[in-house]
């Protein structure tokens, strides 16, 4: 596992509606990641802020000389992304990674009911993108389930609709506003799904993978277990480095304890943590 | 491959009391794991020596999240002595350690003397642990140590306790959380102490405006990074001048201009630590710009800079 410090060269910086932005960064001699994974990015300037962000990897594509350029998908909230989001193509900026362990899909791709629901809050898609890439290459259906306060949150919507309808899935955006979509929480319109599949007496979802924010995937682990569905979550929390020297990213396991959310996860198995 | 110690180049090699070290840079405690686990991201055949993440005799799950807050220049923790407990690093870590370069100091802590003298002990027959750091000062646990470090009788009755119960150095690591650190460094030295470690965290909050709550779950926290360099450095500038034992400089330490800077100020290694988690390589990018500024300088070796602020008073 390992994964060298390497020096990445911003190729782009897109800004994207409220605040979000992404970042495109070739890196020399990073391996590719798994879904799920992330890479913890240090802002050009040493001083501030001090630590590193950790960026789920939301794209990658190879570059060229054996170079891997990955996207990653941000928002401005504190000094941290604010000095990212305010880089500029040609920088050079310190990538460690791939870390922590990505999601492991669990119904075998033949299976007849193979169909999984990915929900996402904001930013969290980004931390579904290469597992929705995943699906769409092996023609296993898919969900997308897109949530947001409103219209603006949901940056990435075409090319989840893109992907989840190459397995005859669909995309259902909904936001609180009632801007787009339909007006509500993503979770509803995901129990909505499964409610109605269970009065057909056949199971809506083999699978529910989830990431946002920690309401919504709480939310969505009471429902999967609700209905007796298997179900990962990619977690967030304030990580110091990133690779389990700080033990600063503690989440807290029903089987008691604490596990590392650099290490362990990001990825966790819904019943895996308390809520 | 590294050559410090022989050869044209400068002597990074130091002395400190009784431990011999072929450079000046440790790893600090609670920073750096076990030492093992990070030989992936790290070389830690380039390391003058590791400390261990704090011991104590049962392991410990830690706190609960929030543990961590960056700061300007810095982070607040309160990871809350998470440890795989002393008995597990003896048998299954420290086997792997023992024969790399970096000398082994193993840190440890107690709820009560009797917990450090058992600490000790156990430790005591292993010839891979160069030296025990006690941890008399982390301001995470309010009925450990925090005690121990802030009061110079008890400290004093602590240090001699462990010191009768190991024959391997013992260095006491100072808590800043005090009026005088140096008259704690003193007590310690009274108990029969070899070396000093200043220093560990500063005490700080911090609060989440959005939410409107502190934002470590222990609401106080250890301040660590940058931001205390220059409150370390005084620390180790009266230590160093008040009391007559050996010192090793923590608190910021990133560049090799804040190496030097504890060099001058007396002590006679430096341990990096929060600087790891920005980059993991921090330690051994620093034994080599240290080679290369001595070598700049026309310096002959590490040990003729220590203290030397002082001398030119």
């Amino acid at each position: 596992m390992a994964a060298p410090d390497a020096t990445g060269r911003v190729l782009e910086v897109r800004p994207l509606p409220l605040r979000h932005f992404l970042l495109r960064i070739r890196v020399d001699g990073m391996e590719p990641a798994a879904p799920g994974q992330f890479v913890m990015v240090a802002g050009a300037d040493q001083a501030e802020p001090y630590l590193r962000r950790a960026f789920s990897v939301y794209g990658q594509e190879p570059g060229r000389e054996g170079t891997l350029v990955i996207s990653l998908l941000g928002k401005v909230i504190g000094r941290g992304t604010a000095a990212l989001a305010a880089g500029t193509a040609g920088e050079d900026v310190p990538v460690l990674g791939p870390l922590g362990r990505g999601f492991h899909t669990m119904a075998p791709a033949s299976a007849p009911d193979d169909r999984s629901a990915l929900v996402a809050g904001g930013i969290g898609s980004a931390g579904l993108g290469l597992l929705a890439q995943a699906l769409a290459r092996a023609g296993r259906p898919f969900d997308f389930y897109y949530g947001g306060r409103g219209a603006g949150d949901l940056v990435e919507a075409d090319e989840f609709r893109r992907l989840s309808e190459r397995t005859g899935g669909r995309l259902v955006e909904t936001t609180e506003d009632g801007a787009a979509g339909i007006r509500g929480l993503v979770t509803e319109a995901l129990l909505e799904t499964i409610e109605n599949g269970k009065a057909r007496s056949a199971p809506a979802y083999s699978a529910i993978y989830t990431c946002g924010p920690h309401g919504l995937m709480a939310a969505v682990a009471r429902i999967a277990a609700d209905h007796g569905i298997e179900g990962q979550a990619a977690l967030e929390t304030p990580m110091g480095c990133g690779y389990g020297a700080c033990l600063g990213c503690a989440v807290e396991l029903t089987k008691g304890g604490y596990a590392l959310c650099c290490r362990h996860g990001p990825v966790f198995d819904l019943e895996e943590v308390v809520w | 491959m590294s050559s410090e110690g022989v050869g044209s180049g400068p002597d990074l090699s130091t002395r400190v009391g009784p431990l011999e070290l072929r450079n000046p840079i440790l790893t600090a405690s609670g920073t750096f794991g076990y030492g093992l686990e990070f030989a992936e991201r790290t070389d830690l055949h380039r390391l003058g020596g590791l400390v261990t993440k704090g011991l104590s005799l049962e392991p410990l799950a830690g706190n609960p999240p929030v543990r961590i807050a960056e700061t300007r220049g810095g982070m607040l923790n309160s990871i809350g002595l998470q440890n795989i407990g002393v008995d597990r690093f003896l048998d299954d870590v420290l086997p792997g350690l023992v024969g790399l370069p970096p000398k082994v100091i193993v840190n440890l802590f107690g709820y009560d003397q009797d917990d450090y003298v058992r600490l000790a002990e156990r430790v005591d027959p292993h010839a891979g642990v160069a030296a025990v750091e006690l941890n008399v000062s982390c301001p995470n646990v309010s009925k450990g140590g925090i005690e121990f470090g802030h009061d110079p009788e008890i400290l004093r009755g602590l240090v001699r306790r462990v010191r009768s119960a190991t024959g391997k150095p013992v260095v006491v690591k100072l808590s800043p959380n005090v009026t005088e650190p140096a008259a704690l460094g003193q007590a310690a030295s009274d108990g029969g102490a070899d070396i000093l470690s200043a220093v560990n965290t500063f005490v700080g909050m911090a609060i989440d405006t959005n939410t409107r709550r502190p934002v470590l779950s222990t609401v106080r926290g250890g301040l660590s990074g940058p931001a205390i360099k220059p409150l370390a450095l005084r620390i180790v500038w009266d230590v160093a001048r008040e009391v007559d034992l050996p010192v090793i400089g923590i608190g910021g330490v990133e560049t090799v201009d804040d190496v030097l800077e504890f060099l001058l100020a007396g002590a006679s290694a430096v341990q990096v630590g929060t600087a790891l988690f920005r980059d993991p390589r921090t330690a051994e990018r620093l034994v080599d710009e240290l080679r290369d500024r001595l070598r700049a300088e026309g310096v002959a070796s590490v040990r003729s800079l220590v203290g030397a602020a002082a001398r030119r008073e």
